[in-house]
């Protein structure tokens, strides 16, 4: 009679590469669990009639499972598995004590020195056959994914740091802040994994830059991969489209329309610093309203419109707004806005405010630091979303060597 | 997200209720399933039990009006307040899903 027929198990995953480890004094009884094994589909087994054999052997063997006698000769049980559990290893290796009427207190002594699971003495091979299927798919499924875990690990570690990298290079920046009188302040962290937040800078003339801030809905890989489109599209713009930002948000919008699979969007935001007439020209696509700080007080501006992505025909509209000395704007994700602190309570449009005026009375030196420090307080440093922050100020340069050439 | 379905005559009103998020994913897929209606059909979406709705959300609005557009539905939406009513003005949802009286 065959067994397959006896015991009609689930055959699941082909075991036949598997190795198992024996360790029985009684050479019959090795035969008997051997034959359940190869019931089972499992052919590579080795037995060990006593301790200091089974301590020797299991390196070369290099089992997958371990099946020990309780009463093994020449072992102390529990030391046995306290040894096997100390060498990393076998940290993980299912090892399966085999005993007949195993008091409840030895089953426990048995667990905490390190055994998997426990088998009766005589086994029935049904019983013995799912056991023995059981922890060495869990082991084999336990391996994969670890292994998977540290291979997406490393590809997501270097995807991050490629996103990072999509921001402007801050000597770069510095430069560029220190020619037009501006001090620009970026904050830009990915969440755990790679995310849709994208933000970039352009020199359109001796006085004129522009500053983009996009939002590529979704999360992880997908969005990340619309921010690196986003940015080659951003990178093939020629000038006269970052002149004027309605005309430069409605060419992304057209050929994002085109690219962006259906749902998919890109909020966005793009301002130009004019400093020859003084004004921050400026047109949204559905961003989180900006801020801009002026000596009268804190403004909002105005960014609504269709995200980018949408609808092929939309429209935008530039509007404007008076940006002198000492006159800021500050630029966010929503992951400021949509954070939640310990009570769920979550920041809004009306909290991000008041941070930010309380910031400009009590750190008008640094006020992103200041906010930044606030937000990190009340709703801590794991996000789940990417957050970019953006502070630039216009301000006079204090020392200057030389009078200005204009 | 929690989300009920009314047919009547040739208008089917989709009631949305709760929190809409990107955790929501399913009852979103059906959401846009329950538009499976005839050329002509009207479908008005009632937000004023909707108390959040974060960027995967609002990308069902989107969803929703394209899927309007292939199947030539007409869509409304009404009753959006507060948080979710301040999203859609940002987002000139408006503009693109029309508001029923």
């Amino acid at each position: 009679m065959a067994s397959g027929q006896l015991y009609a198990l689930d055959l699941g995953q082909p075991l036949g590469d598997r190795k198992v480890l024996i360790a029985d004094d009684s050479l019959y009884d090795q035969r008997i669990l051997s034959r359940f094994l190869h019931w089972a589909g499992i052919t590579r087994i080795a037995c060990v009639s006593n301790g200091p054999e089974l301590l020797s052997c299991i390196g070369a063997f290099d089992p997958d499972l371990l099946v020990v006698d309780a009463d093994l000769a020449c072992a102390d049980l529990l030391a046995l598995c306290r040894e096997l559990r100390s060498n990393p290893r076998w940290h993980d290796l299912p090892i399966l004590v085999q005993g007949a009427q195993m008091t409840d207190q030895m089953r426990t002594l048995c667990f905490q020195a390190g055994a998997t699971d426990l088998l009766g003495k005589p086994v029935n091979p049904g019983e013995c056959i799912a056991r023995v299927r059981y922890h060495l798919e869990r082991r084999s499924m336990v391996q994969e994914l670890r292994a998977f875990r540290e291979r997406v690990g490393q590809d997501l570690g270097q995807a991050r740091a490629m996103q990072l990298s999509l921001a402007p290079e801050p000597l770069w920046l510095e430069a560029l802040a220190d020619r037009h009188h501006l001090s620009i302040a970026p904050v830009f962290e990915t969440s755990d994994e790679v995310g849709g937040d994208f933000w970039t800078a352009f020199e359109i003339d001796a006085e004129r830059i522009g500053v983009f801030i996009a939002d590529l809905s979704g999360h992880g890989i997908a969005a990340a991969i619309n921010a690196f489109r986003l940015h080659t599209l951003l990178a093939r713009q020629p000038m006269e489209e970052l002149m004027e930002p309605a005309r430069l948000l409605t060419s992304l919008n057209q050929r994002l329309s085109a690219i962006l699979a259906r749902g998919q969007f890109a909020t966005a935001f793009y301002g130009v610093i004019d400093r020859g007439s003084d004004r921050l020209h400026y047109a949204g696509a559905g961003s989180p309203p900006p801020l801009l700080a002026r000596a009268g007080g804190l403004s909002v501006l105005d960014s609504s419109g269709l995200p980018l992505g949408i609808l092929e025909e939309a429209g935008y509209v530039t509007r404007s707004a008076p940006f002198r000395d000492g006159d800021a704007l500050f630029l966010y994700s929503d992951a400021m806005t949509e954070a939640q602190d310990a009570d769920d309570t979550m920041l809004g449009d009306d909290g991000l405010a008041d941070l930010v005026a309380q910031a400009l009375a009590e750190a008008p030196a640094w006020p992103l630091l200041w906010v930044m420090t606030r937000f990190t307080e009340r709703f801590g440093t794991r996000l789940c979303d990417d957050l970019t922050a953006l502070w630039i100020a216009r301000q006079d340069v204090p020392d200057r060597l030389f009078p200005p050439s204009d | 997200m929690d989300f009920t379905v009314s047919d009547v005559h040739d208008l089917t009103e989709i009631r949305l209720s709760g929190r809409m998020t990107f955790t929501d994913h399913n009852a979103f897929r059906s959401v846009i399933a329950a538009m499976d209606r005839p050329a002509g059909h009207r479908v008005v979406f009632d937000l004023s039990d909707l108390e959040f709705v974060d960027s995967t959300g609002l990308g069902v609005f989107f969803i929703a009006h394209d899927t309007a557009r292939r199947k030539d539905l007409r869509l409304a939406m009404q009753g959006a307040r507060d948080q979710v009513h301040r999203v859609f003005r940002a987002a000139n949802l408006h503009g693109i899903i029309p508001v029923s009286a």
